[in-house]
Parts: C-alpha cells; structure tokens; sequence
C-alpha cells in the first residue's frame, strides 16, 4: 500500500478510533474529550491537504479494502468531489468540535457527546469516500444514527426523544430508497462500484436510469430535507446547537447534494430525472423559506432556512448546473454553521431561550454573535461581495442556461424571501429593546415547559468565540473561488461541459444578477420596515403579540406535511398492526387451530355412543365381525 | 406312521363346529358371567378339537403343541375371569353382566 | 470428532443430573465449559472428513452418518456461541436442572445441523423438542403450562409429517444417506406425485418449526414464556433449523417441487415479513415484539431460499447467522432488564439509560443490528437478499420487503426508547448496572455482530451451488 493510501486510511480512521476511545474512558476525561475529539478532526484535516495532489490527479487516489462476494468490493476513492467534501466535514466539523468545548463545558455527558460527534465524523467520512453504493448506504445508514444520537442527546427530554425517532425513520424511509437503487443498478450492471456503474450508465434501458434516479433520490430527499421527507429537520433542533451547525447545516444534511453530483453519469442520461430532481429541490426552497416566515424559534428559523438553502443545492445539481451546486454547498458550510454558532452563543448566554419574541436589543450587550450573525445574513441572502452572492446567483443562472426558467424564477423569488425572513430574525433579536423580562402572555407566547437550565459554570469566552470568528473570513471570500474559472476547472473531469442554450444567450448573467438584487431589495425593506425601524422597535411588543395571534394557520401547522404523514402513514400502520394483533391471530389462525381442535372433540363425543358397556353386546359385534370375515373369503375371496 | 383314521376327519370338524356355535350363543345369549366363562370355556375346546384332528390327519405335531397353549392360555383366563367375577360380585352384590356397564361412553 | 459435537452435549447434560442440586456455580462454569468445548471442536472439525456408522439396511438403507461444513458449520458455531453466552450470565431457580436442559438442547440442535442422513435429521429434529418442551413446563410463569403443550404439538405435528416424508423418502429411493449431495445428484427420479408429497410433509415440518405465518402463533407464546437464556438460544438457532432446510435438505433433493412451491412460500413469506412487522409496531410486551420482528425477518429469508438466486442465497447465510446473533443478544439483554425491574411491558418502563448506562448500551447495538443498520450484520444480510431478490426478476416483492425494513426502524426504537430513554420512572426498582460477569457474556456477540456486519465474506460464500432448473442451493462442504 502506499504512503498516500495509509495516509488516507488514517484520515478516515482517526475519527472513529478517537470515538471508541473517548466511549470507552469518558468517565475518565471528562472535558479532556472535547480536545481529543478536536484533535481527531482538525488532524484528518491536516492530513487532507497532504493528499490534495494526488485526488486532483487523474482519477484521484483510489484504495482497495476487501469483497463480500462477486459485485460487492470495497473501497476509498478521493477524487476533487470527495475531496471538496472531506475538507468541510473535517474543517467546519473541526472548528465546531473546539466550539462545543465551550458549549458543553458544564454537561455531564460531555465524552459521550464527542464520542458522538467524533462517530458522525467518521461515518460522514465514509460516505463521502467510499468507492461504491454499498459503503456510501453504509455512511448513509451511520450519518443517520449519529444524528439520531445526537438529536436525542438530552434523552430526558421526551420532545428531544421524539424528534429523534422521527429523524430515524424518515432517514430509513431514504435508506431504502436507496437500497433500491443498489438493486436496480446491480441487476443491471452486476456491480455496485461507482466506477463500473457509471462506466455502463450510456448503455442501460432509460427507465432503469430513471428508475434509479428515482429510487437514489428518494434517499437524497430524506437525508438533505427536501419535500416531502423535510418534517423531521425543523424538530431535529432539540438537539444541542454545535450539532444543528454541523450535522443539520454545514456536513450531514448536503450528503444529498453529494449523491446527485456524484451519480452525474446517470442523471446525464436521464432528462426526466434531471426536471423530476430540479423541481423538487426549487420548491423546496421556496417552501422552506416561505415557512421561515413563520417562526419564532431562533434554531427553528435557520433550520428552515437550510432547507431552502439546500433546495437551491439540489435545484442546482439537479438541473446539471452541478459546479453550482456545489458551490453553494461550499460557500453555505461555511455562513450556514457561523449562523448556528452565533445563535448559540446567544443561546447559551440567554440559558436556553430560543424564542426571538423573547430576545430584542442584544447587539449591543453580544457584539461577536450581532457581527457573526450579520455577515452569516448577509452571506445568505445574497449580498455582494458575501459568498453566497456568488453560489446563489450561479444556481439560479444555472438553472436558466440549461433550460428550466421557471426553476430559476422561483429561485429568485425565493432569495427574496429568504432576505425578507433572514433579516426579520437579525432585527428582532439584536435590534429595539430587550423583552426578557417581559411575560410570555404579552408577547402571544402560547403557555410553555420550562426545562431547568443545564448550563453551570461557563468555558472562557474565547473557546467559542474563536471558531465563530475564524468562520467569518470564509463566509465573506469563499465565494470568490469563482473568479478566474478555476473552481470549473476543478471538476472539469467529473461533469459533463454544459450545453449551449438560447435563453442563456438572451439575459446574460449580469442581468439575472441584478433581478435577484432587487428582490432581495425588497425582502430586506420589507423586513426593516415591519421589525427593524424605530416605529416597529418602539411599539415591538405589541406588534409582536399581534403577529403570533395572527400567524396564517397553514404556516403555523407547517403546511399540514406532518399531519399528513401522521394520517397517511403512522396511524394506518397502527390501526393494521392492532387488527392483526387483536383480531387476526388469536381469532382467524388461531380460531382455524380451534376448529381442528373441536373437530377432534365433536368426533369423539359422536362415536362415544357405541360404547355401550354390554359386554354381551361386544361378543355379538365380534362374532358377527368373525362371521362377515369368514364369508368374505367363503364367497367372494374364493372367487379371486 | 401313517395310521389309518378310523372315523372321518369331517366328522371332528362338524362337532367341532357346534360345540364352537353352542360357546358363542352361550357367550351372546346368557347374563350370568360363571355360564359366559364356561362357554369361552367350550369355544377352546371346539378349537382344541380341531387343532387336533388336523394334526392327525396333516401328521403334524404343531397342531397338538397349540392345543396345549391354548389349554395352558384357557386356564389362565379362567383363573383370571373367575377372579374379575368375584370382585365385581363384592362391589355389586351381583352377577348380572348387563348391570355391569361401567365401560358406558 | 464432528460427532463429539452431539454426544459431549447430551452425555454432560445427563450427567449433570449427578451434580448435587445445590451446586448451582460448579453446574452453571460447567454448562459454559462444555459449550465452549463445542465452540473449540466445531472450528477445529470444519472441514474434516465425515463419520459414518451402518446403522439400517431394510427397509432402505441409512447410516449414522455427520459432517460438518458451509452453512451447518456457521449455524453450529452460532449455536456454541450463543449457548455459552446465554449460560455465562444465567441467574436462574434451580440452576442445574436449567443447565443440563441447555446441554441436552445443545446437543439435539448440533445434531439436526451436522445430520448427513435423513433419518438422523429426523431423529434429531424431534429430539431438539424435549429440552424446550421441558424447560415450558419446568419454568413456566405462574406454572401456566398451556404454552408447553401448544409448542409440543404444533412442533410435533410438524416433526411427524417430517419422519413420514422421511419415511417415503427412503422407501423410494432406497437410501435416506443424501443430506449434502449436489442438486439433482444421480438418478433423482422421484415420480411427480411422491415427490409432491415428500416435500409437502418437510415443508409442513420446516414451516411450522420456522415459523412461517400462518404457523407462527406457537411462537409469540413460546418465546414469552421461555426463560430468557433457553429463548435466545431457540430464538437464534432453532428457529433456522427449518430455513437451513430448505437450503440444504430438500433444493438439492427435490429441486423441480422447490420451484413449483416458490409462488406460495413468496406469498407466505411476504405475508409474514408485513405481518409481523405490523404487530410489532403495537405490541406492549419487549419479547413479543422481538418475536414478531423474528416472524418479519425470517419470511426474508424464506424469500430468499427460494429466490434461486446465488446473491440472495449467499445473503440468506449471512442473514441467518446475523438474525441468530442479534436475536440472541436481545433476548439476553431482554432476560437482564426484567431481572432488574421486574417487568418487560414498553408501558411500564423509561428512563433506564440514566441510571443503567451499560445496558442500555447493550440494547442499543442489539436493536441497531435487529432493525438492519448499515455496517452491522442485520444489514448486510438484508442488502445481499434483496439485491438478489431483485435480479432474479422479483421486483414488486423486493420493493413490499423494504416496507417492513422501514418498520423495524420504528418498532425497534420504540422498544428502545421506551425502556432508556424519557424522564426516569419512579415506580419500578432502581438496580445497580451490569455487572462485569454480564457484559462478559455480551461482548463475544457484540464482536461477532460488528465483524459480520463489516466482513461477512466468508459466511456469504460459504457455499452456494447452482444446480439444474435454476434451482440454487447452499452447500454444507463435500462428502468424504
């Protein structure tokens, strides 16, 4: 094996060795685990760098690990995609693992917590290096459980409890979706590996194409929380902050966004695929900023937010703009997780009050989280020079090159509404006066539990503060990789040149620039005008009850997605399961068991009669038997 | 040794025959069980009658070893039916085979 | 040697009985030592040459003849192994007497397994039935014995129309010395209408002994009421006995009836695989729910033994060995939480994670494996059957599997999370965690779960053969 192969087994190993670690001897460690699990991140991504060179080589570095039978090999491949992917799993994951030093400092489980973080690194890892779908579905299934351990790491919180169990199963409705996938494709090309798949991608039927496009993204819509499968994100907050930001923001949740660029080979052959995917990710976008109107929670916000962020990711590969895509998963790892990480330090300091009602007027007493947060908004919605200006724009221009301009007009709707709601968030809680001190009843805050403050004694200041202002530097510039064509070139030999298209001709790309702009414009005046003036922060409080009591009860109840899952699914299966159980075995198979066991009885009870008793009556029996025998062989056995 | 029969095998059968017949009517026919016994009693010996004459007619000594089994099995079974007879004349006071139905399903 | 993996079993088990009853430990290390010792001579007789004692001449030919290799050889393994685990944490009233029964048990089902003539498979078949026969009436709660006698006859009726096909099989062949020959070996000319009823009587036998639905309702019963040690080990092993059946017993010998049955055992099978997923997801009582989920997961792997195909047959051996190891653990786990509280009804539990870490820890690996989670060994079972399942052409069947495959995430969690997670319960009894000696007993299947899940290379290619007709079966090593 060569130096570059241990190189690379070590960078996905240390992780999971480091999580085994910290498990086995937390008790021990106690805060010590949280540099540990650093360590086992930030090293990977030193180690990462050292293999740049050869993934950007032809065909990338590629490692051999074993087979199960014939079709079904394992291994690791870095190749510029993967490549791309393990620097922000190992980079952003990094800066957030020395952030949650701080942010966890006072919890008893603090080992058990990176022992978690550590495990989903490892398993994001393998995801995104694995060499074929087996090993990416085991990295899918592994992502999946480290969420679920994380979501639910308050497991004394029944609503944490909850939202963890829904995150699970949605994410194994996905996993076997793209179980299927792996079916399909082995039936028709007797392999799994990514590189023998794509090579016969050209010449497989167009509806096993489709097929496994369908049957791939349904996996990718359960992971990257597109419609319908989107439910189980917003709830996924109960978990602790540090984990929203790296797993439900920054890494996990663009797993999906990987795949479709990474199955490119198929969707390149497969148009109906291609429109099937773009639409979805466009209206998931424009659903999950719509419903960020609609929020008070703080974490609740951001995380619809990135659902419609990565609608945008996934419109983007979807369409075959897949540079772009990328690209806005790249710039949004980077705001995405410094929007998370301020609003944690919000968080932390206001002792778990999450609800913007109850905030109001804290720029002035936190002004790392008001700046972080700033620039994070700024990047988001758009703004020049901020990196998401430049990977929003290139996803929607995508979209109209390649010939969906309807895909790219909700695009540009949306990054309207995305500037309106994004900056509702930033005014109402840094902006007017503070609402602490003001009873929930005031403010329309429905009657709540107050779960007791876990947070003790705090880490020094800097602990969280750094990463959060380390990430300010890439949210601003990460978007500037497009200048010179390089990012381009970049995957140059992963995806397919684009083709040329007519509308592209007709609106040039500053122009669509510059139609976003004003929308986002608007969004941002629009904002301004109903939270951030000095009317709307004078008078905040009434106008804050006035709007929870007036909230559209389609947006409270989330478009009704859960109630209908709740009645389509969850209850059926219930009811089913209950029939089976009451009525079903122990009336209908057991009753036919009965039946048998009775027709044994009933047959007795009628034969019993001939028991008479008489023994005289038996003798006659027996010499009327003896006679019938005799005259058998007398009359017709003779005859034989 | 093939001795001559002085008296026709048919005729050992016949006899045979309705002694054997005269046992079963006594067993169907009569409630008393010290008569049934004697009957069954008669139906081996019709047997015995004619294992013996087949043996002499087929010179062949089976037939008389069977005749003592079954003289051995009959007395057996007397000893045995008789002793039944006693014990159930204890507990019913009676001797009446039809009054002794216990078997009824 | 191979046959010491049935008579060292049956000889301590009754020798056992010598032991004074109040030796409960000295019964307790022996049982494990013996069991280890099974573990030791199955690896080291894998592969080795058969024995054979002439045994019957007329009215057909059968020898006392065993072998051990492929697929037996992994399912004896697991026996061994599940046996000593179940034995190392037992705490159990009277001790000995539960001891020798898991011997004896040990011994019957290593027979059943390592059985080369069809006749001792018959034997052992219903042999295997006494122990757990025995152990249903000796330790049953609240001396309820209704469910030993439901298991007895159920089981026996299946046994019987066994040794009767057994039977016929050997009057019209001439020799039941045929376990391991391959498919359609010589001049297999069973004649239509015997042939369709020899397989009707083993399938009956297998089915029931699986179960299949709608044989199952001994089952539910059964497993509830058995202590937890006996149950992870009939739950593990004596459940396969009838699926290793149909792989190695009747698809070599009467592949044409194999084939013709496949529509109504995908039907049963499927039927199975959402039923049980379904009561599961209601049930209240944990050893239900596990014995339903049993139910869903084995009908994927009947799908399997009759999916004729070479992937899915080598996932049907991983999946075997894997359900035996997860289910194994689960009961054992099952066994420990309801020694502690007292109970094992998902309403009476919660909150156990914040008092008992390590065990909750245990169930939680049990359970990721039970619901199939990528790199444990339920998963790697699942995806080889399925994969296999669908290039044999059977789409929609594999697209209804995975339905209950979502389920098993649902009940599973919800078993889970109803006994460890939520705020601690102040009614049920606060017990210390588990002690080393218990984790001592988990670990060997922990490990095993994790390798088999990363590596199940040589479970999986432990012998499939592609025979005539399509028919595919696995091979359990060469005659000699």
């Amino acid at each position: 094996m060569s130096n570059d192969a241990l190189v690379l087994l070590a960078l996905w190993l240390l992780p999971l060795a480091s999580a085994i670690l910290i498990f086995a001897f937390g008790p021990m460690l106690r805060r010590s685990a949280g540099v540990i699990g650093s360590g086992a991140v930030l090293v990977p991504f030193a180690l990462t760098w050292v293999l740049a060179a050869s993934a950007l080589g032809t065909g990338g570095l590629k490692v051999h690990l074993f087979d199960w039978i014939a079709g079904f090999s394992f291994g690791l491949w870095l190749d510029p995609l993967s490549l791309l992917w393990t620097l922000i799993i190992t980079g952003v994951g990094g800066l957030i693992h020395v952030y949650a030093i701080g942010y966890m400092w006072s919890d008893r489980a603090i080992a058990r917590f990176f022992a978690y973080m550590n495990f989903f690194v490892f398993a994001m890892l393998t995801l995104v290096l694995s060499d074929n779908f087996v090993g990416l579905l085991v990295g899918w299934g592994l992502v999946g459980l480290a969420s679920y351990f994380l979501i639910g790491f308050w497991f004394f919180k029944p609503s944490a409890v909850a939202a963890a169990m829904k995150a699970f199963v949605i994410n194994v409705v996905g996993d076997a979706g793209l179980m299927f996938a792996v079916f399909v494709l082995f039936a028709a090309t007797g392999s799994t590996a990514y590189a023998d798949v794509f090579a016969k991608a050209a010449t497989l039927a167009p509806a096993t194409v489709l097929l496994a496009c369908i049957a791939i993204f349904i996996g990718c819509a359960a992971k990257s929380a597109q419609i319908p499968l989107h439910t189980w994100l917003p709830d996924a907050m109960e978990g602790p902050t540090p984990v929203s930001a790296l797993i439900h923001a920054a890494t996990m949740v663009t797993a999906g966004v990987y795949l479709v660029a990474r199955c490119a080979p198929l969707w390149d052959v497969s148009p109906e695929a291609r429109a099937l995917v773009g639409t979805i990710g466009a209206l998931t976008a424009l659903v999950g900023a719509i419903l960020g109107i609609a929020q008070w929670d703080i974490k609740r916000i951001l995380a619809y937010s990135t659902m419609s962020q990565i609608g945008y990711m996934i419109m983007g590969v979807g369409v075959g703009a897949y540079q772009a895509g990328i690209l806005h998963f790249f710039t949004h790892a980077f705001f995405k997780a410094q929007l998370f990480l301020a609003a944690g330090i919000v968080i932390h300091a206001l002792h778990d009050e999450q609800d913007l009602r109850k905030m109001g007027g804290l720029g002035k007493k936190m002004p790392l989280a008001f700046w972080a947060m700033t620039i994070g908004t700024l990047a988001i919605i758009g703004f020049p020079p901020f990196s998401g200006f430049f990977s929003k724009d290139a996803v929607i221009y995508g979209a109209l090159e390649r010939g969906y301009p309807l895909l790219s007009l909700i695009g540009v709707v949306t990054a309207g509404i995305t500037a309106y709601y994004m900056c509702r968030m930033l005014f109402v809680t840094f902006l007017g006066n503070n609402r602490g001190n003001v009873p929930d009843v005031d403010l329309g805050i429905p009657a709540r539990e107050h779960s007791e403050p876990h947070f003790g004694e705090s880490a020094p200041a800097w602990v969280m503060g750094a990463p959060v202002a380390i990430l300010m530097v890439p949210s601003v510039v990460a978007g500037w990789v497009v200048f010179g064509g390089r990012w381009n070139a970049l995957f140059a030999s992963d995806f397919a040149p684009k083709p040329e298209s007519a509308l592209a001709t007709v609106l040039p790309e500053w122009l669509v620039g510059v139609v976003v702009l004003a929308f986002v414009a608007w969004g941002v005046a629009a904002a301004y005008h109903r939270y951030g003036s000095f009317d709307a922060t004078v008078s905040a409080v009434e106008r804050l009850r006035a709007e929870s009591q007036r909230m559209a009860q389609p947006l409270v109840r989330a478009f009704y997605f859960d109630d209908a899952l709740e009645a389509l699914f969850v209850r059926p299966a219930r009811a089913v399961g209950s029939a089976f159980m009451r009525v079903v075995d122990p009336h209908v198979i057991d009753g036919v068991v009965r039946d048998v066991v009775w027709l044994a009885g009933w047959i007795g009870r009628e034969v019993r009669a001939l028991q008479t008793g008489l023994v005289r009556g038996y003798a006659l029996v027996l010499a009327l038997g003896a006679a019938a025998f005799l005259a058998y062989f007398a009359l017709i056995g003779a005859s034989r | 040794m093939n001795a001559p029969m002085d008296v026709d095998v048919s005729y050992y059968i016949v006899l045979s025959t309705v002694i054997f017949f005269i046992g079963v009517g006594g067993v169907i026919l009569r409630r008393n069980p010290l008569i049934m016994l004697m009957a069954i009693e008669l139906m081996f010996n019709a047997a015995n009658l004619a294992l013996i004459a087949f043996a002499r007619v087929w010179i062949n000594n089976a037939g008389q070893i069977f005749a003592f089994l079954v003289i051995t099995v009959a007395a057996s079974e007397a000893a045995i039916g008789l002793a039944i007879v006693v014990v159930v004349f204890r507990r019913a006071k009676n001797v009446d085979v039809d009054e002794v139905a216990g078997l009824r399903g | 040697m191979i046959a010491a993996l049935v008579v060292l079993p049956i000889a301590a088990g009754l020798a056992l009985y010598l032991v004074p009853r109040s030796a409960e430990l000295t019964a307790k290390w022996l049982g494990v030592l013996v069991a280890f010792a099974c573990f030791v001579i199955a690896v080291l007789g894998n592969g080795q040459p058969d024995e054979s004692l002439r045994w019957l001449q007329r009215p057909f030919t059968a020898n006392l003849h065993v072998g051990l290799g492929g697929l037996g050889y992994w399912i004896v393994l697991l026996l061994a192994l599940s046996t000593c685990c179940a034995l190392v944490a037992l705490r159990i009233p009277r001790q000995r007497d539960f001891v020798a029964q898991m011997l004896l048990l040990l011994g019957a089902m290593s027979g059943v397994f390592v059985a080369r003539d069809l006749l001792v498979f018959a034997l052992f078949w219903d042999l295997m039935l006494i122990p757990v026969f025995l152990m249903l009436v000796a330790w049953a709660p609240r001396r309820n014995t209704a469910t030993a006698w439901r298991y007895l006859v159920y089981n026996l009726s299946g046994g019987l129309a066994l040794l009767l096909a057994t039977a016929a099989y050997g009057v019209v062949e001439g020799s039941t010395d045929v376990i391991g020959l391959s498919v359609g070996h010589g001049a297999t000319a069973i004649g239509a209408v015997w042939g369709t009823w020899i397989f009707a009587g083993y399938a009956f036998g297998f089915l029931v002994k699986t179960p299949v639905w709608p044989f199952h309702t001994w089952m539910p019963d059964t497993y509830a009421d058995l202590p937890p040690p006996a149950v992870a080990v009939v739950s593990a092993v004596q459940s396969k006995a009838g699926l290793y059946g149909f792989l190695v017993v009747t698809a070599p010998l009467l592949p044409d009836q194999m084939r013709a049955a496949t529509t109504l055992m995908f039907v049963l099978g499927l039927v199975g695989l959402v039923y049980g997923a379904l009561v599961a997801l209601v049930q209240d009582d944990a050893k239900r729910i596990v014995a339903y989920s049993s139910l869903s997961h084995l009908g994927l792997i009947l799908l399997a033994a009759f999916s004729g195909n070479p992937v899915a047959l080598a996932g049907a051996a991983v999946y075997i060995v894997a359900h035996g190891l997860f289910s194994a653990g689960l009961f054992i786990v099952l066994g420990q939480v309801e020694e502690r509280e007292e109970t094992r009804l998902l309403s009476r539990l919660g909150g156990l994670g914040e008092i008992e870490p390590k065990l909750a820890g245990a169930l939680h690996i049990m359970v990721l494996a039970a619901l199939g989670l990528p790199g444990l060994c339920g998963f790697a079972g699942e995806i080889l059957i399925l994969t296999g399942l669908y290039q044999a052409g059977a789409v929609w069947p594999t697209a209804i599997a995975l339905v209950p495959i979502i389920l098993a995430a649902a009940y599973m969690l919800r078993l889970f999370q109803h006994f460890m997670h939520g705020p601690p319960r102040e009614d049920i009894p606060q017990r210390p965690d588990l002690r080393p000696v218990e984790l001592l007993a988990l670990a060997p299947l922990v490990v095993a779960i994790v390798l088999l899940g990363v590596y199940p290379g040589p479970v999986a290619n432990s012998g499939v053969v592609a025979g005539p007709n399509a028919v595919v079966s696995l091979a359990i090593g060469a005659r000699r």
